[in-house]
């Protein structure tokens, strides 16, 4: 009965309890959105990142993390790419050989990372080959093809069939060049990536170099985030002396974003949670005060004031139950269809590029956190109800009956 | 031994600048059965003794015995529980909860007291009946007339089958033929179940009907009278 007198409550003046509801909802429902949008943004960036260039898993010999020497290359890297690619929920892997030089054209010049690949395994860890916008991503068997971002093209004032040249340092300390020509032109999210990265093939380049099969990096794909710290960890213990590093330990800039991200939305939550927490201890206050004769009368006749206090927390559990209920359909509805949707900030891509992130935001906001905003909820629900509850059991009832 | 018996009862009231004696060193003894009104012009003590005597309140200095219990003494929770089970209380204002229909009215004391729903039910709506309202069981207070509000506040009073019941100006709101119909009900509660009735009033209504008259002053007992019937 205490229940049904807290429901009834509620119910007596519809207008202020559904104004509280559809506060508690709207502040609910942007709070959750906001909240989307950042996680959307975070995925975005990590995602795109390993989609790019990062692949979830790295393997390198423990020097070359320090000084990037031509000579620090991975041994049986071919053995251990082998055995990669059978395990389970890896879907692609790859072997890399990185040299930093330089690139020249016929006008311009300057410094980047060369990239050695195996194309067909480097479509199975990155997304590049979706990338290009000009020309082709190693399609054709043509020697010394090289495939590069719009922005280092544009510096170089170069396009699809010009011919650049590569220098860089061999295995015995001489210049070794090497003359290619562009048969791909990549845009990626990000511009930094698109400035200074270049592929060509790993045989290319080893016979530039005069080199049998040599590798400093492997990169890994896992089918699903979840799956990358069981295989991480098998690779770990298999090959332990290498470096193996998953996607946080690679871009720790990633990993500190993410983790700036969740510290951002525990903020916003924490301040509309705070707003509301003012709005229900108001709303609630206003209904004690408007009662105090009743809850004069409920204790003159033997209600506990425990009782008293439980019914007003009660009452405002259930206001805010509802308005949490309502906030949180509203918003998954909301994520729900932009996720799908997605949201286009192309009017801001280029300062979002610069950043390494996609034009077209997609919200998403995971299961727990629909959980946990509910109980965070109804313990502001209980602290805003405190106050109030406080102030309606200290009434006098000999003084409450006769108020007026 | 009387079924409320005040010794020498002061009442202090020191929150104000000057302190205001409201009782008086007041002694008075109210038997069981007896249909009592206090009276007396307003500042007379009339509303604070009738608090002591229902435990809302408690006196600076004296005792209050009722039940054979000494109730000046005990604490607020003590107190709730000691209203629940032996005082009924009957307001000028009726004071019923308005989201509740008349039979929850009548039940809510009986469920602060633990009784199982189909007792309450039943006592209930034997209440109900007998303060003429049986067919307006379902109706909530704003459905019912100020006169069948405090028909409904009678029975409620009764639920908890209180030792006496306290009834603070329970006509000053109704008009004549209402509350010569109220007194009517309360009079043959009186008669048929030896119900105590103690109220306090100024309407003349209430003390022509009154067995005995409590006449306070400046917070001291004026006159103690027995009507002659």
């Amino acid at each position: 009965m205490i229940l049904s007198l807290a429901w009834r409550n509620i119910w007596r003046n519809k207008r202020r309890s559904l104004i509280i509801i559809a506060a508690i909802a709207v502040g609910l429902l942007c709070g959750l959105f906001a909240s989307a949008v950042m996680f959307g943004m975070g995925d975005s960036l990590i995602n795109t990142t390993i989609d790019r260039d990062l692949g979830h898993i790295q393997i390198h010999t423990k020097s070359f993390e320090d000084d990037k020497m031509l000579t620090d290359t991975i041994p049986a890297a071919q053995k251990i790419l082998s055995e990669i690619k059978t395990q389970p929920n890896v879907t692609g892997a790859s072997a890399r050989l990185i040299i930093e030089g330089m690139i020249s054209s016929a006008t311009s010049s300057g410094g980047v990372r060369i990239t050695g690949i195996v194309p067909h395994d480097e479509m199975n860890v990155t997304t590049i080959h979706n990338k290009v916008i000009t020309g082709s991503y190693f399609e054709s068997e043509e020697t010394n093809q090289i495939v590069l971002g719009y922005k280092l093209a544009e510096n170089l004032g170069i396009r699809e069939r010009s011919r650049v040249v590569l220098s860089f340092q061999g295995l015995d300390g001489s210049i070794i060049y090497g003359a290619f020509r562009v048969t791909g032109i990549f845009r990626t999210e990000s511009t930094m990536f698109d400035r200074s990265t270049v592929f060509i093939r790993e045989d290319n380049l080893l016979t530039l170099l005069d080199s049998g099969p040599i590798y400093h990096e492997l990169a890994v794909r896992v089918n699903s985030v979840q799956n990358v710290d069981s295989i991480y960890t098998g690779l770990q213990s298999s090959y332990g002396y290498l470096s193996v590093k998953n996607w946080k330990e690679l871009a720790p800039e990633l990993k500190l974003m993410d983790e700036m991200m969740g510290m951002m939305m525990n903020i916003f939550l924490g301040v509309i949670l705070f707003a509301l927490l003012f709005g229900i201890t108001n709303t609630m206050l206003m209904s004690v005060m408007e009662r105090v004769r009743e809850f004069g009368v409920l204790m003159a006749v033997g209600m506990k004031r425990r009782k008293v206090f439980l019914m007003i927390i009660l009452e405002t559990i259930v206001l805010s139950f509802f308005g949490g209920v309502v906030g949180i359909i509203l918003a998954s509805i909301t994520v729900a269809y932009f996720g799908i949707a997605g949201i286009d900030l192309s009017a801001f891509a280029a300062g979002l590029s610069e950043f390494g992130m996609d034009a077209i935001l997609y919200p998403i906001l995971p299961l727990y956190f629909y959980m946990s905003i509910t109980v965070m909820i109804l313990f502001t629900a209980i602290f805003s109800a405190v106050y109030p509850a406080i102030k309606a059991i200290r009434l006098k009832p000999a003084t409450a009956i006769r108020t007026f | 031994m009387s079924l409320i018996q005040i010794n020498k009862v002061t009442k202090v009231y020191d929150g104000t600048a000057v302190p205001v004696k409201a009782l008086n060193e007041v002694d008075l003894k109210i038997e069981a059965g007896e249909f009592t009104s206090i009276v007396g012009p307003s500042g007379s003590g009339k509303t604070t003794l009738l608090n002591i005597i229902g435990g809302l309140d408690v006196p600076s200095s004296g005792s209050v015995i009722v039940d054979n219990v000494d109730i000046s003494t005990y604490k607020p929770d003590e107190l709730v529980n000691f209203r629940l089970h032996h005082i009924g209380f009957v307001f000028q204002a009726y004071n019923l909860i308005p989201v509740f229909t008349a039979k929850e009215n009548v039940e809510f004391i009986m469920l602060l007291q633990g009784l199982s729903k189909s007792v309450r039910e039943k006592r209930a709506i034997e209440l109900l009946r007998a303060v003429g309202l049986g067919d307006r069981v379902n109706n909530r207070p704003s459905e019912l007339s100020g006169g069948q509000q405090q028909r409904i506040a009678v029975a409620r009073a009764l639920a908890s089958k209180p030792s006496f019941v306290l009834a603070d100006e329970p006509t000053a709101n109704l008009d004549s033929a209402t509350a010569d119909s109220l007194l009517d009900l309360m009079e043959n509660l009186n008669k048929d179940f030896n119900m105590t009735f103690v109220f306090s009033t100024h309407d003349q209504r209430v003390i022509d009907r009154a067995h005995r008259v409590i006449t306070l002053h400046d917070g001291a007992v004026e006159k103690d009278e027995i009507a002659t019937l």
